[in-house]
């Protein structure tokens, strides 16, 4: 397994103003000179992660202030010429709210070409709340994702004449990528799930496989998308096709690691402040997904504990190491709880670490990945391969 | 196709129509000139108090558009302009060559569609606090974004009593989805217009009779003027204790108002 450092760049001041966060939070609370502060903070603590032999992932949300990433391909720009080692990974770039994929396939290159070929892509449906801001038509959304997924590998593929697209949704008279990718035929791609229906069609394209906080559902989506992709390609996949994210807290001891993690805990109650009719925009879901989702009721969604409770949003720290959210302690502790869930969810090759989450400040970020990637990195790289008859009888 | 039954419908026909292969569910009621009736965001099935009374002088034509309730909408259906094509193909499919046109909110844009394409299919119209001129002038709004209010909220501006989505059975949760998914998809942006409307709309040439509630808690007041200066030769009249959906708050009101009307 290996590590990715990630963090949401969260403007944090915020969160102490009441009710929302994302969408209707106004501007005027943002105090840009902070925000520049803690942006330069965020890209020196991604800057530690390369110097010690970590990877790097960048997302990017808008009218957030949880994430002050408006475009992971501009952040890992910048990164693609102040690191030397680390892949960078954009997970992800949110493609139907995109409205010209042509430019995305441009920064694609871009920074593949700034960075010798270490980046990595991960296209995504995004937040359904961020169609307020995009203003892109929410009905159709997966069919408009899928032809700008088309058009883009055609785009960084392309080995012949230039060509024009003339598609339902895109239309472009001509397309030639100068620069065109190092990495051929394209980047290696991403994507993400939250159930094992989602994670079947990637393994059948053979991306990686991506599941964000999901806890024991992340086994059910690694099963699917191993069962796919050996029907699709006719071999088991290799672990590096599937990624798990999660907050890690380490310190020396449990006492400063709990600190750390009640410092971080604030990620999740920030990203719950949204009000209830931007989460689910009407005409985004399809209709019978949405039927489904009312009749399961609110925290069906919600991931569970190994009781079956779902964890409550302000949960204790104990209750979201339950539930595989967060994995906290001495580096001892944290290779332990990782290499059990690793085992429970039938293994995986990529940990996307929240090491910077919330109000984590500079020092304890600092602290907290100089540990994990010395004491905690090397032995999660040798984690035992777990046999494949195992990991369907696992717990979880 | 299968309709689901609607009890406040009972007093009339849900049944299915085929407009040159899309299957359309089609309520119908009552007894005399025809009618066809365009529901507006809340659906047919929202319009019922109207429809009770309007089937006492006509015989009442109120379809569910294509995406609404069970009505089936062909792919590249995705314009009201689109529905105003698409609803002079059902008119043709009833026989029906000329009509009282009623259009509530979103349905008095369709109607305004119909009528710009083929302006003799109206005996008259009447337009329910419509929609389908520009709702607002880059940081001015005239007309609320309902796909920003919460639903308890919208139904609050809508003085509507809606059970919670989650109690409904699983048809009319459906439903419900339904009409919220077509209603983005004709809606969401330009929200709730027709940029090309306004240049349009003088070519409807029937008697046309505007109606807006007082207490509208959707559109504002500026925007009754848009439509006026577009159809300077429709009769407009406030009706009170109105909010926007006429039809479920004053429905006795108004349809005396527009059987008067019909009669000239």
């Amino acid at each position: 397994m290996i590590i990715w450092q990630f963090t949401e760049q969260a403007y944090h001041p915020a969160f102490q103003t009441p009710g929302s966060m994302r969408v209707t939070l106004p501007q005027h609370l943002c105090d840009p000179a902070e925000a520049g502060r803690l942006l330069n903070r965020y890209l020196d603590e991604y800057m530690l992660a390369d110097e010690l032999g970590l990877n790097i992932m960048v997302n990017e949300h808008h009218a957030a202030a949880t994430c002050m990433s408006t475009s992971c391909m501009t952040t890992l720009a910048i990164l693609a010429r102040q690191t030397s080692r680390a892949r960078l990974l954009a997970l992800g770039i949110p493609l139907a709210n995109r409205s010209n994929p042509l430019r995305v396939a441009e920064e694609i290159s871009l920074v593949d070409t700034l960075s010798n070929g270490r980046l990595e892509i991960g296209l995504v449906k995004g937040a359904a709340y961020e169609l307020f801001m995009s203003n892109r038509q929410p009905t159709g959304f997966m069919d408009r994702f899928w032809e700008a997924h088309d058009l883009i590998l055609a785009a960084l593929t392309n080995q012949g004449e230039n060509f024009s697209w003339e598609g339902e949704h895109f239309h472009y008279r001509t397309v030639s990528m100068w620069p065109r990718p190092i990495q051929q035929p394209h980047p290696p791609i991403w994507m993400t799930a939250s159930s094992a229906g989602s994670a079947r069609g990637y393994g059948r394209l053979g991306y990686t496989c991506a599941t964000f906080l999901s806890g024991a559902v992340a086994r059910s989506v690694f099963s699917g998308y191993r069962e796919a992709y050996a029907e699709a390609h006719g071999r088991q996949p290799g672990l590096d096709r599937l990624a798990y994210l999660a907050i890690v807290a380490c310190a020396s001891d449990r006492a400063t690691a709990f600190r750390r993690a009640e410092a971080m805990k604030s990620y999740f109650t920030t990203a719950a402040r949204l009000d209830p009719q931007f989460r689910n925009p009407w005409g985004f879901n399809p209709v019978e997904a949405n039927v489904r989702m009312l009749q399961a009721g609110p925290s069906a969604m919600r991931p569970r504990m190994r009781n079956g409770k779902p964890v409550p949003v302000d949960g204790s720290i104990e209750e979201y190491m339950d539930a595989g959210l967060m994995f906290v302690g001495t580096p001892d502790d944290v290779y332990e709880q990782l290499a059990r869930f690793n085992e429970e969810t039938g293994g995986f090759g990529n940990l996307l670490m929240m090491g910077q989450a919330g109000e984590l400040d500079h020092a304890d970020t600092v602290d907290n990945l100089t540990l994990i990637a010395r004491e905690v990195a090397p032995r999660l790289a040798k984690l035992p391969e777990i046999p494949l008859d195992m990991r369907y009888e696992a717990v979880g | 196709m299968v309709t689901d039954a609607l009890e406040e419908l009972g007093f009339g026909t849900l049944s299915a129509l085929d407009v040159l292969g899309t299957q359309i569910e089609l309520f119908t009621a009552g007894e005399g000139a025809p009618l066809l009736f365009l529901h507006g965001i809340d659906g047919i099935e929202g319009a019922a108090p109207l429809l009770r009374e309007l089937a006492r002088d006509f015989t009442v034509l109120a379809p569910s558009h294509p995406g609404f309730g069970t009505s089936q909408r062909p792919p590249d259906l995705n314009r009201v302009d689109d529905l105003g094509y698409f609803y002079l193909d059902l008119m043709d499919t009833l026989g029906l060559r000329r009509s009282m046109i009623v259009g509530s909110s979103f349905g008095g844009w369709v109607a305004t569609e119909i009528l710009t394409k083929e302006p003799d299919r109206a005996t008259g119209l009447v337009l329910l606090s419509p929609l389908g001129l520009r709702t607002a002038d880059r940081r001015e709004q005239h007309v609320a974004d309902i796909f920003m209010l919460s639903r308890q909220e919208l139904n609050a501006r809508l003085n509507r009593d809606e059970p919670a989505l989650s109690s409904l059975p699983e048809a009319r949760l459906r439903r419900a989805m339904r009409n919220d998914e077509a209603l983005s998809l004709y809606g969401w942006t330009p929200y709730m217009y027709n940029p090309k409307l306004a240049d349009r709309l003088h070519r409807i040439s029937c008697r046309t009779l505007i109606l807006w509630g007082e207490a509208d808690a959707i559109v504002e007041p500026a925007y009754r003027n848009a439509f006026a200066a577009a159809l300077p030769a429709a009769d407009t009249s406030l009706i009170e204790a109105g909010g926007h959906r006429l039809h479920a708050d004053q429905p006795q009101a108004l349809a005396a108002r527009i059987a008067a009307f019909a009669v000239g």
